[in-house]
């Protein structure tokens, strides 16, 4: 899933950049949209059956009608949370607003924003929409776990598979209770090469018997401690395949891929391979 | 923090190849990329390379001139050392050169 945020001042034309974008996006696969909002959400307004549930204590509400055309309601999600949750059915997501968040963004307006900044346009008429969804194409997707287990699920070899395995590497704060608490880590690629061997891997699992479809994806930049890092997702006909391929995959993605850890603890930083 | 391009290629005109710097030799050569003019082997890239980064040949190279073993030196993706001629392979215009540490990804 590719995500892009569109931020500027109030009445700079964002909304207009949206439209514009998901209208596109839309020909070339499933949008979702975000918008960030200053005020509580009025769609389920004092007195309706979803407000009184939500009243009630429900932590999420959904109105579903007949046809599958349907709202939610909830509490305590973060962007990050909703992203993920989009991330296993949309190609793309386009967010509104968020202007200090780490997501590529489309500026308008001459404004302040967070890197990285993809396009900065005046107003909606200025951008050039075909360029922009170039780019948004060519960004590093957004995968979590269940968005790779989905797209292997809609493997055409799918009908074979009796197994799917996975692994998933996450940022462990400490090796042991005494241990300094390790807040971050920083990862840099080798853009090309790591690629290329990445796809190398996947290809040589692909090519066992009874191993059906492979994903592999790294994060690159900031992981925090508790988020995942790497996933490795095989469909085979049977477990043992399976397993095995997992197991490989990260190993030789380990060894063999160009990506470089720095380590970020409360008290010290360091690159990992100085202290193997 | 250093400038992100250092450009060594000084006359116009003549192959330029491309090192890239990652993780501490980034850092200690205070750029991610480093443009080298005319050079006709992976060896003569890296003297001109190393002349003008002090802390970077401390870190790339032993006390006999050597590549360490823990330095990975790439011609377009490859090892030079695996699958090439090591510091003799030939490079020419657009080849790109990477030298990094140990990977340490996951």
């Amino acid at each position: 899933m590719q995500v892009v945020s569109v931020v500027g001042a109030s009445n700079s034309g964002k909304t207009t950049v949206v439209e514009a974008l998901a209208e596109r996006l839309a020909e070339r696969g499933r949008v979702g949209t975000v918008k960030h909002l200053t005020h509580a959400p009025d769609v389920d307004t004092d007195g309706k059956d979803t407000a009184r549930h939500r009243a009630a204590g429900a932590s999420e509400t959904y109105g579903l009608v007949d046809d599958g055309d349907w709202f939610a309601t909830g509490a305590d999600a973060t962007l990050a949370d909703v992203l993920d949750r989009l991330a296993p059915r949309h190609d793309y997501v386009v967010v509104e607003g968020y202007s200090g968040s780490t997501l590529p963004k489309i500026a308008l307006g001459d404004r302040d924003v967070a890197d990285p900044v993809l396009e900065r346009a005046d107003s909606p008429d200025a951008l050039d929409v075909d360029a922009v969804v170039d780019a948004i194409d060519a960004l590093e997707p957004h995968h979590t776990l269940s968005s790779l287990v989905a797209d292997v699920e809609s493997s055409p070899r799918a009908d074979r598979a009796g197994a799917i395995a996975t692994f998933t590497g996450r940022v462990r704060a400490k090796d042991d209770p005494e241990d300094v608490e390790t807040t971050h880590l920083e990862f840099e690629k080798y853009d090309g090469v790591a690629d290329q061997r990445m796809a190398a891997i996947r290809e040589a699992l692909e090519g066992r018997e009874g191993v059906l479809d492979v994903r592999l994806h790294h994060r690159t930049g900031v992981v925090d401690a508790g988020e995942d890092i790497v996933f490795v997702v095989v469909l085979a006909g049977h477990r043992r395949e399976a397993f095995r391929a997992v197991e490989d995959g990260i190993d030789r993605l380990k060894d063999e891929v160009p990506l470089f850890k720095k380590e970020v603890t409360v008290d010290d930083e360091f690159w990992r391979h100085d202290r193997p | 923090m250093g400038p992100s391009e250092i450009d060594f290629s000084e006359r116009d005109g003549l192959p330029v190849v491309h090192w890239k710097l990652f993780a501490d030799l980034r850092e200690r050569a205070g750029a991610e990329t480093v443009a080298v003019g005319d050079p006709r082997t992976v060896g003569e890239a890296l003297d001109v390379l190393l002349a003008e980064h002090d802390a970077l040949r401390e870190r790339v190279l032993d006390a006999d001139g050597d590549v360490v073993a823990d330095v990975n030196v790439l011609k377009n993706g490859a090892n030079v050392f695996d699958a090439g001629d090591g510091l003799d392979e030939p490079v020419g215009e657009g080849d790109e050169l990477a030298l990094f540490p140990p990977v340490s990804g996951g």
